[in-house]
């Protein structure tokens, strides 16, 4: 798969990558973990908070792998090579 | 509900007008050289960028499905309806990971849908004419699912829904239907692109209201919880079970988890999802909103709730229950007994924008798959671009005809099941659109009898299930080895295996394979958008001014 990175990214930047979005999406695909009600968020049983608060752990985790992939040679910060 | 709300209607009828106005003046927007071209009707130039694409694809993907559909299931059973909570989280990592490839080679090879994709890269008439086909098919049913959100907007401002005659009762939606038709047809996706952003601050601005102020008038969250619990325990006359649960049930966690990620995944192969996409002005404006866009799903979770408010809501379920039991009204219905008139305008404003907006996005997705794909590859291969926008234009027209048709037929008591019938279908397309931008080792016509097994599959198995009062394709799940499982995915594995089993076979006999005219290249291409000279003449009213600093430095 070296050929799908643009030029310029390491294949340890990939990993990294597909580690981050692979957490995000088995976040709530992995049901049991948060079909329950206890513990409760105020009157809200886990299984609403534990998904309400996946959405922004997944903006975060993607905007962390937008960083990392970002190409714009003037950019700084992230990820350099 | 046979008087009508004035105050609620007038506000209705006024924001629909700004709209409209929005609409027709859209085709001035950012006006383009030459419009005649399909990418400019059917793109808006391909020239969004962030600002933009975070209103047009919010429009696109949080449809009236999300006002009117998921609230609908989670009155009437509960945890199950939160799927569409989860669907809708796992979504954005996997926009992340495929749409910056499809972007690229789109934007490199100049194609306008995902069928013109697959056409090139298999170099396969028939293949993208079954990607075509499908993403029209599975398109008009969740256009369909959009007309039944106004629907139930006005039965409750009492539009219409007191007249036995058919043509009376859905006149009112045929007009707003011709009308969104009219200013499509003349400024394409122009007319959405602006239009979303009224949606989406009437949304805000109702969402955030309705969450701040109703659970307080229903004695709290806490107490909400409690009698949502207390229904959906109690037992169905008709079924001899519970309604539903207030948690996820072991029975249904399958359910809930293949509904979630079949319905992610087919989200991105949707033709309208699409569009969104190759709408964008450059490659990192599709990362960047696969982290900013999550904003709508938490919206998407705070309106779910609103299901459980109707439910601890006494006069929301008298109203329910004296217009037979329709839960898609539950919502609507909450926010005329909860809130003053006009506020209650406001919000079912927000509901009815919110599905002209998606409707207008998909029927020119529809249409830019159909005159790529079919039109000009099958019937009038020498087109110029301006026959082929005339011809998208009309089909866009076609298309929402035929959306009208799938809504006046097919069961509208739980509406969402149009949009996951229609998720069944455009599934099939994910081995052919998306595995295609990794790899090119699936022989073409191995895709063709994966997608055919999978389409059979799925409609005789969605046509096998009842529910929601009718015999036939009343539920999208059925049991697999023990597991219910959303049809789709168990559609999609089949569709997989067999594309791999055939392709074996079909290398081993020699069959024919087809040429692929892109290049490993193209999955990575940036090309600047527009030049320089003209960049300044258009209109960028909302230029951020990260955006403005970023302009020098590409390449």
């Amino acid at each position: 798969m070296s050929h799908v990175a643009p030029p310029g990214k390491r294949p340890a930047t990939w990993a990294v990558v597909a580690v981050l979005l692979g957490v995000a999406i088995a976040g709530t695909l992995w049901v049991p973990i948060y079909a329950r009600s206890a513990p409760k968020f105020g009157p809200f049983p886990f299984f609403y908070w534990y998904q309400l608060i996946w959405v922004p752990i997944t903006a975060v985790l993607c905007w962390i792998c937008y960083l990392l992939l970002k190409t714009r040679p003037a950019s700084h910060g992230a990820v350099r090579k | 509900m046979s008087h009508v709300n004035t105050v609620a209607f007038a506000i209705l009828i006024g924001s629909f007008l700004v709209v409209t106005f929005i609409g027709f003046a859209s085709a001035r927007w950012r006006p383009a050289e030459d419009p005649m071209q399909l990418s400019e009707w059917g793109l808006g130039g391909r020239g969004f960028g962030s600002f933009v694409s975070w209103f047009l694809l919010g429009g696109d993907i949080y449809t009236a499905y999300t006002f009117i559909a998921v609230p609908a299931l989670v009155y009437a059973t509960g945890a199950a309806g939160f799927y569409a909570l989860s669907y809708t989280v796992m979504m954005f990592p996997i926009v992340f990971i495929f749409a910056p490839r499809l972007w690229s080679v789109a934007r490199a090879r100049g194609y306008v849908s995902p069928g013109d994709f697959v056409r090139g890269r298999h170099g396969s008439q028939g293949l993208g004419l079954a990607v075509a086909l499908t993403g029209i098919l599975a398109t008009m049913p969740y256009i369909a699912l959009q007309l039944v959100g106004i629907e139930s907007v006005l039965t409750v401002v009492g539009i219409g829904s007191s007249s036995g005659n058919a043509l009376v009762r859905d006149l009112p939606l045929i007009i707003a239907f011709a009308v969104v038709a009219a200013y499509t047809y003349l400024a394409g996706l122009r007319a959405p692109a602006l239009i979303a952003f009224v949606k989406d601050i009437l949304i805000y601005v109702t969402v955030l209201v309705a969450i701040a102020y109703i659970p307080g008038r229903l004695g709290g969250w806490a107490h909400v919880f409690s009698v949502a619990s207390a229904h959906l325990h109690t037992v169905n006359p008709a079924t001899g079970k519970a309604y539903g649960s207030i948690v996820v049930m072991p029975a249904g966690e399958w359910a809930f988890g293949t509904l979630a990620l079949g319905s992610a995944l087919a989200l991105f192969v949707y033709p309208h999802a699409a569009t969104g996409v190759f709408a964008a002005k450059r490659r990192d404006v599709i990362r960047r909103n696969a982290a900013m866009l999550p904003a709508y799903s938490l919206v998407l979770g705070l309106i779910a709730l609103f299901g459980y408010l109707a439910r601890a809501a006494p006069s929301v379920n008298a109203g329910i229950k004296a217009d037979g039991g329709n839960p898609q009204l539950s919502v609507p219905l909450l926010f005329a007994r909860m809130f003053p008139s006009w506020f209650a305008g406001i919000g079912d404003s927000a509901i009815v924008i919110g599905a002209l907006v998606p409707a207008a996005v998909m029927s020119i997705a529809a249409a830019n798959l159909f005159t790529r794909t079919i039109y000009k590859e099958l019937i009038s291969p020498n087109a110029t671009p301006a026959q082929e926008t005339r011809v998208a234009r009309l089909a866009s027209l076609v298309m929402k005809v035929g959306a009208l048709g799938f809504a006046l037929e097919l069961n509208k008591t739980f509406s969402i099941n149009l949009q996951l019938l229609g998720g069944i279908w455009v599934l099939q397309t994910f081995p052919a659109v998306v595995i295609s931008l990794y790899t090119r080792w699936f022989h073409r016509s191995a895709l063709i009898f994966g997608w055919a097994t999978g389409m059979v599959y799925g409609t005789v198995e969605a046509y096998r299930t009842s529910g929601g009062g009718q015999a036939h394709f009343g539920a999208s799940t059925t049991a697999v080895f023990g597991h219910i499982t959303y049809i789709a995915i168990v559609a999609l594995i089949l569709n997989v295996v067999v594309s791999v089993v055939l392709t074996v076979v079909f290398r081993r006999i020699g069959l024919q394979e087809g040429w692929d005219e892109t290049r490993p290249a193209d999955y990575t291409a940036d090309p600047v958008p527009v030049p320089a000279a003209s960049a300044g003449t258009r209109i960028r009213p909302f230029r951020r001014p990260d955006d403005a600093s970023q302009i020098p430095a590409r390449r």
